[in-house]
């Protein structure tokens, strides 16, 4: 090799920056970053309701990052999903009666995993069952059990066909599902203004197969995420007798409406709203 | 051969020079194996195609980066959403601004010059020349430059995404006054590897960049050896490139989603 050419280096130079930049965008940009590295150990959790949370999602205590979700699996037959959860080795002293809680970081962020710590002097084990676990609020159970569900009833008739009244149905059509435990087990019928009670009625139509719901079981009007489309709710009672066709929904829950809403917030630290929470209270029970 | 001007069979026109490339692809994928002996000229080729491009990719990567950065704050600040600019910022870059703007560059800055550069060697009879010495011109010429501009696409595109990331943050970040973990933590939250850095950066700008090759050291080769020649085939060049970036980004978003 007499001499290099002098472009040689420039060129040199030029590729190690294109792989450095590369190098940088997959490891720090992206959730690759989000992966511990260094030794780590599992536990489960169970929860009812895992929301939007998702695999490599963070494990936080007190905020901050102790691990991360490594796997998220529904087993056949089981009503919760197993959570399993990659905590660094040197966050080894989680009591084993802490509670896990599914949070969503701010309105629209991300959802991730609370670990709150116990008073426990034992200390879970790798493999070890986080027995206290809290699922993801959604929506629609948070503001119901902050205003509360109120009820308007009536019972009609009809083979399996089953009417239930709203004060206000928002903006649900006919042919919307209706969901039990968020299943779909019928639609929307028929939605009509009654003229005297001046409510809506709206009629549902349930599959047959579905006949073991009690007669006081409720049905609330809620929306699939923020801006989603409505859907009926049926929340099974503890009566013994079953619905038939024909009859009604006493307790009933209308849609949310985001007005309305904000305003009881507003006003909800004022007098004149300590009743109207009791009143919510009371309907729940 | 002279410059084709007639308008009246533009279909056949542009149908001819389509078929014509591919069968120069062929020829050159051919010719590869003859080239390597060629590689220092190959490394010339990318200094001069890839380097010397650096500076107004990491200058448009970087203005890019910070007028996205300002766009998004705006109009997420509507929705209270503004700790998700370094999310957008990143994802915008990755899949569609980083690899088409900087082959967009790439075509006006290098391509354009491979085409000038060829299409003068074919006015100068070099070309020729090199044929009599029993020098493959395909070999020693065409492919050097095509293999170049195939390799410094990519790692161009990378700087570039690389700069925009940090003219959001600049702008995001120092100037608007997000938090500075939010933005990062949002961003990696969100964004993949294998579906935003490998897939859009990556797969995409070793398309482009294959394809503003391809179409440069074409229009070079086959240029009509006059001046006006010359001047047509680098338009060309542009024009061209900018249609097949642009059409076949579509498609291979359509692909790779």
């Amino acid at each position: 090799m007499s001499q290099r050419p002098s472009y040689a280096v420039g060129t040199g130079l030029f590729i190690v920056l294109g792989f450095a930049a590369l190098g940088y965008l997959a490891t720090q940009t992206t959730s690759v970053a989000n992966t511990s590295r260094g030794p780590s150990y599992t536990v489960e959790a169970h929860f009812a309701n895992i929301g939007q949370l998702k695999e490599r999602a963070p494990v936080k205590v007190a905020g901050v990052r102790v691990g991360q979700v490594r796997s998220i699996t529904l087993e056949p037959g089981k009503e919760t999903a197993d959570v399993k959860l990659a905590i660094d080795q040197r966050y080894g002293q989680i009591p084993d009666d802490s509670v896990a809680t599914i949070f969503t970081s701010g309105l629209l962020g991300d959802q991730y995993v609370g670990i709150q710590y116990g008073s426990s002097k034992k200390v879970l084990a790798d493999g070890g069952t986080l027995a206290l676990t809290r699922p993801a609020q959604q929506l629609e159970e948070m503001l119901g059990k902050f205003f509360g569900a109120g009820g308007a009833a009536d019972n009609l008739a009809g083979s399996y066909r089953v009417k239930a009244r709203f004060s206000n149905i928002g903006a649900l059509s006919v042919g919307a599902p209706v969901k039990m435990a968020g299943v779909a087990i019928g639609s929307v019928q028929t939605v009509k203004a009654d003229p005297v009670k001046l409510d809506a009625e709206v009629t549902l139509a349930i599959d047959k197969k579905y006949s073991q719901i009690p007669d006081d079981s409720a049905a609330a009007v809620f929306t699939s995420g923020l801006i989603g489309t409505q859907y009926v709710a049926i929340q099974p009672g503890g009566s013994p007798d079953m619905l038939k066709d024909g009859d009604e929904l006493v307790l009933t829950q209308s849609a949310m409406q985001i007005e309305d809403l904000i305003g009881k917030f507003l006003v909800s630290g004022s007098s004149s709203s300590s009743g109207d929470k009791k009143d919510a209270d009371g309907g729940k029970h | 051969m002279s410059v084709p001007m007639s308008r009246d069979n533009i279909v056949l026109r542009s149908l001819a020079q389509i078929g014509e490339c591919g069968l120069f692809l062929l020829r050159m994928l051919a010719a590869v194996p003859r080239s390597l002996r060629h590689y220092r000229e190959t490394l010339r080729q990318i200094w001069f195609v890839g380097a010397m491009s650096l500076i107004i990719i990491m200058v448009c990567g970087l203005f890019v980066g910070m007028v996205l950065g300002l766009q998004l704050y705006d109009v997420l600040s509507i929705f209270g959403g503004t700790s998700a600019t370094g999310t957008v910022v990143a994802i915008a870059i990755y899949r569609e601004l980083g690899p088409v703007v900087t082959a967009l560059l790439f075509a006006g800055r290098a391509g354009t010059s491979v085409t000038a550069e060829i299409g003068l060697m074919r006015a100068t009879d070099q070309i020729a020349a090199m044929e009599m010495m029993a020098v493959d011109p395909v070999a020693y010429v065409a492919v050097p430059r095509f293999i170049a501009g195939v390799i410094a696409m990519p790692l161009l595109s990378c700087v570039f995404c690389a700069l925009g990331i940090f003219g959001g943050h600049l702008v995001g970040v120092t100037w608007l006054g997000i938090d500075n973990g939010t933005f990062w933590s949002n961003m990696t939250a969100t964004v993949e590897v294998v579906k935003d850095v490998i897939n859009g950066v990556l797969w995409k700008s070793v398309v482009f960049g294959t394809v503003v090759s391809l179409i440069a050291v074409f229009q070079g080769y086959t240029t009509p050896p006059t001046s006006e020649g010359v001047a047509y085939a680098t338009t060309r060049t542009v024009v061209a490139s900018s249609i097949a970036i642009l059409a076949l980004d579509f498609v291979l978003t359509a692909f790779l989603m």
